[in-house]
């Protein structure tokens, strides 16, 4: 249960009501909501970070998964385990980026270079290496880098956020868990 | 983006800026929108803070202050909190009146001088009509403090909540009788919100009927002061403008985008103050 109240639409404030107009926007969205002048900016933010850009959603999937893993968020893991079997990832790469089986399913040169990054942006407030930044720069353009890592970084916001918060799945993502056997 | 005061000139929004100073009140009317009484929380906005946004208004064109509550009286600085704050800009203070004895009537009297004035809640020309939804006793204590204030050149205005349209014979009578006029008494309907929301009592208050007029509580920056309500102990969040009220331009920027995206034609309909 969600330590904090999660404002229903019949108490959405004034800016964030458009937030509702397809049913429930979710526990993320409907915390925010406390705050609305919070929320006008996040929800903008969040959705450019998150949606869909110029980097694939796929290779954007890898890194809130493993992020959300690697932070043991239980709230994201769940989410984005769901969406990322929506964005066509295979389930033994759901599991691998899990850390719930071996990374070794990833062959593709790029996804492991970002893998290891999204490893060393969760390991916490360590220094990056220049030779980490350089391993990883051989794969991305420096604008790809930048929504990866922005990327990377909002996840792990929103890990210790959904975390502290105790944020429960929805019943959606709850069915595709069930339904796909997690 | 333009100014409060070009919003206020042409009627998008209301220019008092209304602050309420606390929640508590030394009466629980059966109709509280606040759910006020002598437990409730009390959610103080503070004298120093309501100077200050005060201030703030008037740099952003607002053209008055309204406090409410609660019982703004509760707060035992008031009668020189409004003094204060009618140095800035004119002031109108709501309150039930039954806490003026002769101390804080002697407190009052500057404020004779000042521009404000007290809006006294009185809903029937009797007792029994009166007293059914405030508290036994009410009617005689506000009828006997009245004329004082008037006495004392207090500018005073009546305010009768669930009243017909176009008033009672017999209360305009007898607020005429106290040394109030016509242009003084105000009649509005009760709003189906908070202890009325329980008891079923009152007219639906929503953005579309009540009047834009910024409210800054201690929880945030409402639609109106009809909008802060509390239901169960909580207040209400489906007026909520923003959380952040300092500073004052912050919540004004998200009422004035409010109010400039309302759909043309919108008009507020429920006749409030």
């Amino acid at each position: 249960m969600a330590r904090i109240s999660l404002i229903e639409e019949s108490q959405a404030p004034l800016a964030v009501k458009p937030f509702y107009a397809n049913g429930d926007p979710g526990p993320i969205i409907s915390s925010f909501a406390q705050v609305p002048e919070m929320l006008a900016t996040a929800a903008p933010f969040i959705g450019t970070v998150f949606g869909e850009s110029a980097v694939a959603i796929r290779l954007k999937e890898i890194v809130v998964l493993r992020a959300s893993a690697r932070m043991k968020c239980n709230y994201c893991v769940k989410t984005h385990t769901a969406v990322a079997l929506g964005a066509g990832l295979s389930r033994d790469e759901v599991v691998a980026l899990r850390c719930e089986g071996g990374d070794e399913i990833f062959s593709d040169a790029r996804e492991k270079a970002l893998l290891a990054w999204t490893d060393l942006m969760a390991a916490g407030a360590e220094a990056v290496s220049d030779e980490a930044t350089a391993a990883v720069k051989e794969h991305f353009s420096e604008p790809e880098l930048v929504e990866l890592t922005v990327l990377a970084g909002a996840t792990i916001m929103l890990n210790r956020y959904c975390t502290a918060m105790n944020l429960p799945a929805s019943d959606g993502t709850l069915a595709v868990l069930e339904r796909e056997n997690f | 983006m333009g100014t409060v005061a070009d919003s206020v000139s042409s009627g998008e929004l209301g220019g008092c800026l209304w602050l309420y100073s606390n929640y508590h009140c030394n009466l629980s009317c059966r109709y509280c929108l606040t759910e006020s009484g002598p437990r409730a929380d009390r959610r103080l906005l503070g004298s120093e803070r309501m100077m200050e946004l005060a201030r703030e208004a008037k740099a952003l064109g607002f053209t008055s202050i309204g406090v409410g509550g609660g019982e703004p009286f509760m707060l035992k600085e008031m009668p020189e909190l409004l003094a204060q704050l009618a140095g800035v800009l004119p002031v109108v203070v709501l309150t039930n009146g039954t806490l003026f004895r002769a101390k804080l009537l002697e407190r009052l009297r500057p404020l004779a001088a000042l521009p404000v004035t007290l809006q006294i809640s009185l809903d029937a020309a009797g007792a029994e009509g009166n007293d059914r939804n405030r508290e036994a006793g009410n009617f005689d204590v506000v009828t006997d403090v009245l004329p004082r204030l008037v006495e004392m050149g207090i500018k005073v205005r009546i305010a009768t909540t669930g009243g017909k349209e176009g008033g009672d014979p017999a209360l305009c009578e007898l607020h005429r009788s106290l040394g109030i006029g016509e242009e003084d008494h105000i009649v509005r309907p009760v709003v189906r919100r908070g202890r009325a929301q329980e008891r079923g009592m009152g007219v639906e208050g929503s953005v579309d009927t009540l009047p834009p007029e910024l409210t800054i509580t201690a929880e945030g920056a409402f639609w109106s002061p009809f909008s802060p309500t509390v239901l169960d102990g909580k207040v209400d969040t489906d007026m909520l403008v923003s959380r952040t009220i300092q500073p004052l331009d912050k919540p004004v920027e998200v009422m004035l985008s409010l109010v400039r995206g309302r759909p043309p034609g919108s008009d507020a309909s429920l006749n409030i103050r």
